[in-house]
């Protein structure tokens, strides 16, 4: 199990690896969404605000509806946003439960194997 | 008589058979689609293996390339080795040779196509034979592989970018179930007016749009004007409607039998049962010989607007 801290610290890890790709900025320019981040055995929550082409973290939830809601337990998370796991594996075999419509969780996937893929 | 059948994802309103004769031997080709019943067309699949001399895999790829690299779907695997006896192929044997030789015919046989020529390709991975010989051709080439497939407003403009982004990308994206990055079923009868509209652009600054017949229409605009078309898999109505929008000229990279285009999987069936090979030993060369045999030549469709 992960604690809260570690999902923090692989979101700003995440977010870092973001905003060092300068063309993953530009692709996501037109791809403006709030992404909460939920953990299912610890109280731990985030929110992933994208926006022009930048992303931002903060914790908790954010004050209006967000257009992705991404549920995994702890170390799920943490694996995934430090890039030690892709998210397809937990996605398919339903450890990663992603609420948002199907456009938008081929483009989260697209972004994090971006950031973290071969 | 030989049999070969086609055992698609894609919508059974496309349903449809054949007989015709290559070089000799005479075929019965049809098409059975599953309207992206996925486990319909597992069993099919099985039902057909050891009764009919090949089986090509519609409306999905199984293999696609960018590069040296070849990238395998896990659904398309799924469905290829659900197949025991019968050689199956997804067409991507052909769209090597086949396609890859349409632009060469038609950069010395026509005009339609000259260095800075703008073509905008729909998808490139799963035609890399194609891509292959436009940047051979110095086109000012458009990859919307990441427009289309992912809906990222990003046009690809190199091979060299194509194969790094697919690198990235490929190994894990093919894991996902297939209808998320391609339409299957009745996503195939349907216009995505959301993206139609925001990348209509990208059709319309083309002068050659090329690519998968699926992907080409799902994001067709209203208004083309006077672009070549270069696809297969297309029908009567396909024409009807290319030609309501301002398309100016198709071209089919598959033979026409009795009005219809077929896919690459269809003919690449036909292929090898012609060759008698298994599969696994056919080569490009194989596929080029026979071709020549047959005298496959693209066919230029001129518009009526």
């Amino acid at each position: 199990m992960a604690t809260h801290e570690e999902i923090a610290a692989s979101l700003q890890a995440f977010c870092e690896g973001y905003q060092n790709n300068q063309k993953l900025k530009l692709m996501n320019r037109d791809w403006n969404r709030i992404i909460v981040i939920k953990a299912n055995d610890i109280d731990s929550q985030h929110t992933l605000t994208l926006h022009n082409g930048e992303l931002s973290l903060t914790q908790g939830t954010p004050g209006q509806t967000a257009d992705l809601v991404v549920t995994s337990d702890s170390e799920t998370l943490a694996d995934m946003f430090y890039g030690d796991i892709t998210p397809t594996e937990p996605y398919m075999n339903g450890t990663l439960v992603i609420q948002g419509t199907e456009d938008d969780i081929v483009r989260l996937d697209f972004i994090s194997l971006m950031i973290w893929g071969e | 008589m030989k049999r070969v059948v086609s055992v698609s994802l894609g919508s059974s309103r496309r349903d449809h058979q054949v007989l015709v004769e290559l070089l000799g031997e005479q075929f019965e080709i049809s098409r059975l689609g599953m309207d992206g019943d996925f486990d319909r067309a597992l069993a099919k699949l099985q039902q057909l293996d050891g009764q009919v001399d090949a089986i090509g895999l519609g409306g999905i790829d199984v293999y696609v390339y960018a590069g040296n690299k070849r990238y395998a779907f896990k659904d398309g695997l799924r469905l290829m080795e659900a197949v025991k006896t019968t050689p199956v192929v997804d067409g991507s044997g052909l769209k090597n040779t086949l396609e890859r030789e349409t632009v060469t015919y038609l950069l010395q046989n026509t005009d339609y196509i000259k260095k800075g020529t703008r073509v905008l390709m729909v998808s490139a991975v799963d035609r890399f034979g194609m891509a292959e010989a436009f940047a051979t051709a110095q086109c000012d080439i458009t990859y919307g592989d990441l427009i289309f497939a992912a809906g990222i407003p990003y046009p690809i403009k190199t091979l060299q970018e194509l194969e790094e982004i697919a690198a990235r990308l490929l190994p894990e994206m093919t894991k996902l179930p297939f209808h998320m990055l391609y339409p299957t079923g009745k996503q195939q009868e349907t216009r995505d007016e959301e993206k139609t509209q925001k990348f209509a652009q990208y059709y319309q600054d083309a002068e050659v749009i090329a690519g998968d017949f699926h992907f080409i229409k799902r994001y067709l605009p209203d208004k083309l004007n006077g672009q070549m078309i270069i696809t297969n898999t297309t029908t009567a109505a396909d024409l009807e409607l290319l030609s309501q929008c301002g398309a100016g000229r198709l071209v089919t990279t598959t033979p026409v039998f009795e009005g219809r285009s077929f896919g690459t999987n269809v003919i690449e069936g036909a292929l090898v049962a012609l060759l008698g090979k298994p599969w696994e030993n056919i080569n490009p060369v194989d596929y080029l010989g026979i071709i020549k045999q047959l005298d496959f030549k693209p066919r230029i469709i001129e518009m009526v607007n």
